[in-house]
């Protein structure tokens, strides 16, 4: 797996660094600046881009607006976004053209190794892995309450875990249920959320996007 | 602030007299001014009825502004305290003057002294002059009256006087001018300046709204301040200690994922680990002094400024007057202002030495920073002394700088300090 990582912090740069290569990663490109960033993405063409939300030089949102512009320039490339705060807004940002291959993590998740690297492994494949942190505060919203009244707890439960990037099984093992009963509650929830098969986008994501897209009712 | 009230309980000394007699002569002059220019007035008023006049109206409005500044120059030098009550907006073109001036009550209020001063001020200007002066004449007539031509004497009669019963008669009443002069004059000079003193002042309630509208911007940039400070903070806990906790945090990851397959990576991870963490220590106590000096709060503001000025490289001294009790915020504030003066010295001035010096007169606080520098600071240069001014502003303090190039910089800083 190829990756260029985009972050202005030396330390944590390096941390990352030392991490990834330790595991066996071909770390092809670790930058400071967005620029370096998109030059490097060109250039190397990686599999996954990590990307610090705040970078020069404003130290705002250049991260998202890099990852953003990189995804139009080079599809299929797959982007986890590292943040030292939940904002959700980015990640529905990010989300907004419906194709999967996204993650929104706070930056202390890297030092979970292991959820680090199977998050790493689900965008790369295409899924989603948005911060736990990121979807409980999703149900604290009101609009959010609007768009999931339709669904029931269990389902509820069921779209948040999806959003965190889970699959049916490892979901159905949170859940204490059957890989059949997962199956339903997401069949459900595409149906109340008028998600049918022949769309083009992937349906798992689109579903994602409508919960995360509830939760910011004016992005810039 | 004096008085406007005309009558006054006190006795009347010498001193009093001259003094009247001074200030009616003054007011004299000033009286004469709004004479010609309210005949100038009309004049032009006239004029503006056949239409030539209204070009002059704006240039006659600005004289009657420039008599009426005169007035009230005059009757601040006798304590009355009579600020300009006009708005800080010039407006360019004629017409735009013209609004500007009609809108304006000042204006309404300056015509109406005007009137009064050139009528009433004068009236009392001339009795205040020609008083004493044919008191003299006549109270010391019996000393001279054989020098004059036999049908010339006495003219302050209006008959010759020829026996000396009538020569008496002159001087007493010479006398009774100066009773007069005695008895009246202070209020004549009182009532003279009372039409100024009503008029000139800014009306009472354009005072306060002046007032609302200074505190307005004082609060916003109180506000501004304040806020400007909760983003060099965020700021600083954002891109400092929270990055280096995180880097503790994403160390610590590493040092776990080698502790079995490779030790010595751990071992050097955990050594980063621990020194990203007395790093994030290092400057979150950065960030803890830059919102409250702890220093402040152990040895008071003395103590804070002489561990501030050993920390300053230009040599510095510290003084600090016997201060009683100050509110925290004036504390701090003062603290800042030092901080942020000797940060400036150090980093522009050149100088070789400096000295703070911090006292108290009744519920002022006054701070002082010189330094013998290369001068040329200015306020709306360096971003540090826009900080202090807002800083001052919101505690409605008063800030000098004298910075000529060349220096010596002098920053004179007072704070209203009542607890």
């Amino acid at each position: 797996m190829r990756i260029v990582i985009a972050e202005d912090d030396a330390l944590l740069r390096e941390g990352l660094t030392l991490l990834l290569t330790a595991r066996g990663f071909d770390l092809v490109a670790a930058v400071p600046t967005p620029e370096e960033f998109l030059a490097a993405v060109a250039e190397h063409r990686p599999d996954i881009a990590v990307v610090d939300v705040r970078m020069p030089p404003t130290f705002t949102d250049e991260g998202i607006r890099a990852a953003v512009q990189a995804r139009r320039l080079h599809p299929p490339l797959a982007v986890l976004v590292l943040s030292a705060y939940v904002e959700q807004s980015f990640a529905a940002d990010l989300l907004a053209d419906g194709v999967g291959g996204i993650g929104y993590l706070l930056k202390e998740r890297v030092g979970r190794l292991q959820e680090f690297l199977d998050a790493l492994h689900r965008v790369v494949a295409g899924g989603t892995a948005i911060d736990p942190e990121v979807v409980a505060q999703l149900f604290t919203h009101q609009r959010a309450i609007d768009v999931m009244r339709p669904l029931s707890p269990r389902e509820r439960e069921v779209l948040a875990l999806m959003a965190e990037g889970l699959g049916n099984t490892a979901i159905a093992e949170r859940l204490f249920v059957t890989d059949k009963a997962v199956h339903k509650h997401i069949r459900n929830i595409f149906l109340k959320f008028d998600l049918h098969p022949t769309d083009q986008t992937d349906r798992r994501v689109a579903a994602v996007l409508r919960y995360l897209d509830s939760r910011t009712p004016s992005r810039p | 602030m004096r008085g406007v009230a005309i009558s006054d309980n006190r006795g009347t000394s010498p001193r009093d007299v001259f003094e009247a007699v001074e200030r009616l002569a003054g007011g004299l002059g000033t009286s004469l001014l709004a004479l010609f220019t309210s005949a100038g007035l009309i004049v032009v008023a006239a004029a503006s009825l056949a239409g030539v006049g209204l070009l002059l109206l704006p240039f006659m409005l600005s004289l009657v502004r420039l008599v009426a500044e005169r007035e009230r120059g005059r009757l601040n030098r006798w304590q009355y305290q009579v600020i300009s009550p006009y708005a800080d907006t010039r407006p360019t073109g004629w017409a735009a003057r013209l609004r500007a001036a009609a809108s304006d009550p000042a204006t309404w209020r300056d015509l109406r002294w005007l009137a009064s001063h050139a009528s009433l001020g004068l009236l009392l200007g001339l009795a205040g002059v020609v008083l004493p002066i044919i008191a003299v004449r006549d109270a010391s007539f019996p000393l001279w009256w054989w020098l004059l031509p036999i049908e010339e004497a006495g003219a302050s009669l209006g008959f010759p006087v020829r026996t000396w019963p009538a020569v008496l008669a002159v001087s007493l009443m010479g006398i009774s001018w100066a009773a007069i002069l005695i008895g009246l004059g202070p209020a004549m000079a009182r009532l003279q300046a009372l039409p100024g003193v009503r008029l000139l002042r800014p009306h009472p309630s354009a005072d306060l709204s002046q007032r609302i509208a200074q505190l307005t911007v004082t609060r916003a940039s109180a506000l501004q301040a304040h806020a400007a400070e909760l983003r060099r903070i965020e700021r600083a806990l954002h891109d400092g200690t929270q990055n280096r906790i995180i880097g503790v945090a994403v160390l610590l990851g590493v040092a776990r994922d080698a502790v079995v397959r490779d030790p010595a990576g751990a071992e050097a991870a955990l050594e980063r680990a621990q020194s990203a963490a007395e790093q994030a220590l290092g400057e979150l106590r950065t960030v803890i002094r830059g919102i409250l000096p702890p220093v402040l709060e152990e040895r008071g503001l003395a103590g804070a400024l002489t561990s501030l000025a050993a920390d300053c490289p230009v040599p510095c001294e510290v003084t600090v007057a016997e201060l009683g009790h100050l509110p925290v915020a004036v504390e701090t504030t003062a603290y800042f202002i030092a901080a942020e003066a000797l940060t400036n010295t150090a980093r522009h001035s050149r100088a070789t030495t400096a000295a703070v010096s911090v006292n108290r007169v009744g519920d002022l606080l006054s701070v002082h920073v010189r330094d013998d520098g290369i001068g040329g600071a200015a306020v709306s240069a360096g971003s540090g002394l826009t900080g202090i001014r807002r800083r001052v502003e919101a505690h409605d303090g008063t800030i000098t700088l004298t910075s000529p190039i060349g220096g010596p910089t002098v920053l004179e800083v007072e704070l209203p300090c009542a607890s």
